[in-house]
């Protein structure tokens, strides 16, 4: 027989580290779940890089058709190296099915399980999420290294190590800022049945000013209406092109000195912005599922 | 249109020696593993159905019963042609299921309680109307037999409501509609009481065995519920492990399997210690309420010692519960299975 | 035949009705394809900004080149209305078990299961495709001929049955694996190389990727034949494209069917 005092003491404590292990343990399931298959992923990685090879023909053949060696700053090579860093930024902020994934658990009915367990659901979903990242970067490796290895006379000379912290940071700052953008946007289902075209109109803003389609420089001649205001100081200030154009930027030396530190604080700023936004969407939204009764 | 071995004898279907088989990947546990797996992985050969031989009657209303993973489903799958068999035949009305010929799918269906066949976001009757086009239905045919349906089952008033907001029960009150409008000979039914309560299980009940008295459909329905079988079936297969362990009526299911008789006793005083274990073991005293089992063939010995000896206000007779005998015989399978395999690995030994 | 045809309108009506109890959603879906298109428009002006002509004399200066968008636009329409919702749908029926019940019905299973939900919002697109293309051909500094303006449409047939053929093969594909959620992805990444004028995969690189994307995957057909027909001249080069995609349009759905019914033969069914 155990008396009360030791089966109480053999409870879980529900300290910093028991959460840090239960984040472990989820962790640890993404990897296995995302590991079972494996031919998904390789598929996946490989075909990542077919749209960068059409947008490098389409560019040498806008290169040479016009003469030109120069295009809003950028010289051919510039834009090989610019896609191919682009789509790098990508694979840090890119969260697919994020968004879709939330929606559905909501309109099925199978988030009501993530309002009676123990666990946070936007923590779960962010935990899922990194594993689902660890696991893409862990294969992807082997096919980005030897391409950027074969690009490698695209790219400038590498930049200082100063350069490249605020590269890393805007890299991890992007990361954050595409799951917490899409976990809100998937939590819109609470409010609507189908939020697949929401997820679509989001896609297409983010794929057009992202910088994902063409780097955001080539915007800059295009005038807004407001005097002395172009389009790209106003993209500047979307949180958009923090998901793919400004890592990319920052590497090629595009973006330096206080123009790298306002980009930083811009990001960084969205970034806690959509940290409130998701909490706050997520709280009036459990409220209004629980007041329906699911 | 029928097949010339089907008139000759009056089977409707006829399996041999059915085998399916699946290679699944292990699925090791714990990170390092699966890591592994990433270059390397363990096969394993599954047998869902391991050489299975049946023959059912025209108008037969036959129940497959067994646990979860018995292989039950894999064998509707199999009869209705979804899936392709490791080896052995199989003939429905005289078809060869998995060549899915059109002649064949027309005359049968398959109801599958865990899944959903009409269209989600329409209301039922849209379903019934592609049905009659899939089906090729004559329209005063089809009318004529979707009105005695839905009358029989008193749905008309859901009709017109989107399948996704009705009842467990009244969906799949309207997926037996939508499978029985093309009069099929044959009914495959996978579970079609799950997760049903009581009123509505009673319901089907009844609706089924009406059809199937008026039609003379052939049913074949695989269940874990007694009730299903006790309510609708004469013929009853025991499936475990994919194999056949038993086939044939309930109540030979009792004479063969059991050994015992439930004596259950209300005696005038709760009887003294030890007093009523002799003659036979007692599974429950509650005050003056015994249930005695007694060996079947010494029970006519012993039921007038215990009367002669006992103040008895009621006594009654019953056969070990059906459940407890079905559960018995998983049991008994899945503890052989168990013994093989450790002889087996003691002869590797 | 009839009954088929009975079969598709009733899918085809069913869905109408679906769409039309989501009524708001589905302008909205209008509504983001339509953005979507757009935003390429604008992709490409910011491109014709910097450039006379995509390629050197290749042919595809402004107005050719919008012609070959709304080709593109017409053809992609069609495919995303008729085939790819039921297509992409096929992925959650094999991993649910919902295929089950598609093969137990006496009708042909390919049928079935590419042509029994469609998107009506994408037709959208096409409408716009329809209008560009007569206002690029408008603004043609040399008229089309006639006969290019016969063969147009049936081209387009061809283009949309050659992706029609890739469609199967790729569900066919996720038959077999039991599971493909890149299935999508997949023909997105691989339709890509349709979008640009053929022209521009040239050099060491570009060469031979344009042989493969015209005679292996024939995807570089499917747009660019239809294009160029109308918006460049017939030459001898022309008549030998054209032929080659009639033919590849007729290889691409007899493949896909052989390919289909393998994988039928081979599905396992999900666990219940």
């Amino acid at each position: 027989m155990r008396t009360y005092a030791e089966s109480a003491r053999l409870q879980p404590s529900y300290g910093w580290l028991s959460g840090l292990k239960s984040w472990w343990r989820m962790l640890v399931i993404c990897l296995e779940e995302r590991l079972a298959y494996r031919t998904d992923f390789a598929l996946g990685t490989v075909m990542r890089f077919l749209p960068i090879v059409t947008q490098v023909f389409l560019w040498t053949a806008v290169f040479n058709a016009s003469d030109r060696t120069d295009i809003a700053g950028y010289s051919r090579d510039n834009i090989v190296a610019y896609y191919l860093l682009a789509m790098l930024t990508r694979a840090f902020s890119s969260m697919p099915g994020l968004a879709g994934g939330v929606s559905r658990s909501i309109r099925d009915g199978s988030v009501k399980k993530y309002l009676i367990q123990p666990v946070d659901y936007v923590g779960f979903l962010l935990a899922s999420r990194i594993a689902h990242k660890l696991v893409y970067y862990i294969v992807a490796m082997i096919p980005f290294v030897s391409v950027l290895f074969f690009c490698r006379s695209y790219f400038p000379p590498a930049p200082d190590g100063l350069t490249i912290a605020a590269y890393v940071l805007s890299l991890v700052l992007s990361f954050l800022l595409g799951f917490f953008l899409e976990a809100t946007l998937g939590m819109i289902g609470f409010w609507f049945l189908e939020v697949s075209s929401i997820i679509f109109a989001y896609m297409l803003f983010q794929y057009l000013l992202s910088g994902h389609m063409f780097p955001i420089d080539m915007l800059a001649d295009i005038p807004t209406g407001m005097a002395g205001i172009s389009l790209a100081d106003v993209v500047r200030f979307l949180p958009f092109e923090y998901t793919a154009y400004f890592p990319a930027a920052v590497w090629l030396g595009k973006i330096t000195g206080w123009e790298l530190v306002t980009g930083l604080v811009i990001e960084f700023t969205w970034l806690i912005v959509m940290i409130g936004v998701c909490r706050f969407v997520w709280w009036r939204g459990t409220k209004r599922y629980s007041g329906f009764g699911g | 249109m029928y097949n010339s071995s089907e008139t000759k004898s009056d089977r409707v279907i006829e399996v041999n020696d059915l085998a399916k088989e699946y290679r699944v990947y292990d699925k090791p546990e714990g990170l390092w593993a699966s890591i592994r797996g990433l270059f390397h992985r363990e096969k394993r050969t599954i047998h869902a159905v391991r050489g299975v031989n049946l023959s059912v009657g025209r108008g037969e209303f036959l129940a497959m019963l067994g646990p979860n993973g018995a292989g039950k489903t894999t064998f509707l799958k199999l009869l209705s042609g979804i899936i392709t068999p490791t080896r052995g035949s199989a003939r429905v009305m005289g078809h060869v299921p998995w060549d899915r010929a059109d002649d064949f799918r027309r005359r049968f269906a398959l109801v599958m309680g865990q899944k959903n066949q009409l269209w989600w976001d329409l209301p039922a009757a849209e379903s019934f109307r592609l049905h009659q086009e899939i089906y090729r239905i004559e329209p005063v045919r089809f009318a004529q037999i979707h009105d005695e349906l839905v009358d029989m089952l008193g749905v008309s008033r859901l009709l017109g409501q989107p399948v996704r907001e009705l009842s467990l029960g009244e969906r799949m009150k309207l997926e037996l509609i939508a499978a029985l409008l093309h009069e099929p000979e044959v009914l495959f039914l996978d579970e079609p009481t799950i997760g049903l309560d009581v009123v509505a299980q009673h319901t089907i009940h009844e609706f089924l065995r009406h059809v199937q008295k008026q039609r003379s459909v052939t049913v074949v329905l695989t269940t874990h519920y007694m009730k299903d079988v006790a309510a609708l079936c004469e013929r009853v297969v025991v499936v475990t492990e994919g194999s056949i362990l038993y086939d044939g009526s309930l109540e030979q299911i009792v004479d063969r399997f059991t050994t015992h008789k439930v004596v259950t006793l209300d005696l005038e005083h709760p009887p003294a210690e030890g007093e009523i274990e002799k003659f036979g073991f007692a599974c429950e005293v509650r005050g003056p309420r015994v249930s005695l089992r007694i060996d079947r063939t010494r029970i006519a010995d012993v039921l007038p010692k215990l009367l002669a000896s006992q103040q008895v206000r009621d006594i009654s007779v019953e056969d070990v519960p059906l459940e407890e005998i079905v559960a018995g015989l998983f049991r008994g399978a899945a503890s052989r299975q168990l013994n093989n395999d450790r002889e087996q690995g003691a002869r590797l030994v | 035949m009839g009954r088929y045809f009975k079969i598709f309108s009733t899918f085809a009506r069913a869905c109408l009705v679906r769409d039309m109890t989501f009524r708001a959603n589905f302008l909205l879906e209008c509504l983001t394809s339509l953005g979507w298109m757009s935003m390429n428009l604008a992709f490409y002006l910011l491109i014709f900004s910097f450039t006379p002509e995509i390629g050197r004399n290749s042919g595809w200066s402004r107005e050719p080149f919008f012609a070959f968008v709304a080709t593109g636009l017409i053809i992609n329409s069609i495919v995303q209305t008729l085939f790819m919702p039921s297509a992409s749908e096929l992925t959650e029926m094999v991993r649910t078990g919902g295929l089950d019940s598609v093969l137990v019905r006496p009708l042909d299973a390919q049928f079935l299961l590419s042509m029994h939900r469609f998107d009506f919002s994408s037709m959208a697109n096409g409408i716009v495709g329809v209008a560009l293309l007569v206002w690029s051909v408008s603004r043609f500094s040399v008229a089309p001929p006639l006969i290019a303006c016969f063969l147009y449409p049936v081209l387009i047939v061809c283009g949309v049955a050659i992706l029609y053929g890739l469609i199967i093969m790729l569900a066919a594909a996720t038959i077999l694996m039991g599971r493909n959620q890149s299935l999508y992805d997949f023909w997105f990444y691989i339709t890509n190389f349709s979008r640009y004028p053929a022209e521009i995969y040239a050099g060491p690189w570009g060469g031979p990727l344009r042989m493969v994307c015209t005679f292996v995957i024939p995807i570089l057909l499917v747009v660019n034949v239809p294009a160029g027909t109308i918006a460049r001249p017939l030459s001898g080069n022309a008549w030998g494209m054209i032929s080659l995609t009639c033919v590849v349009a007729i290889i691409s759905v007899g493949v896909s069917r052989i390919v289909f019914q393998a994988a039928l033969a081979r599905y396992r069914s999900a666990s219940s």
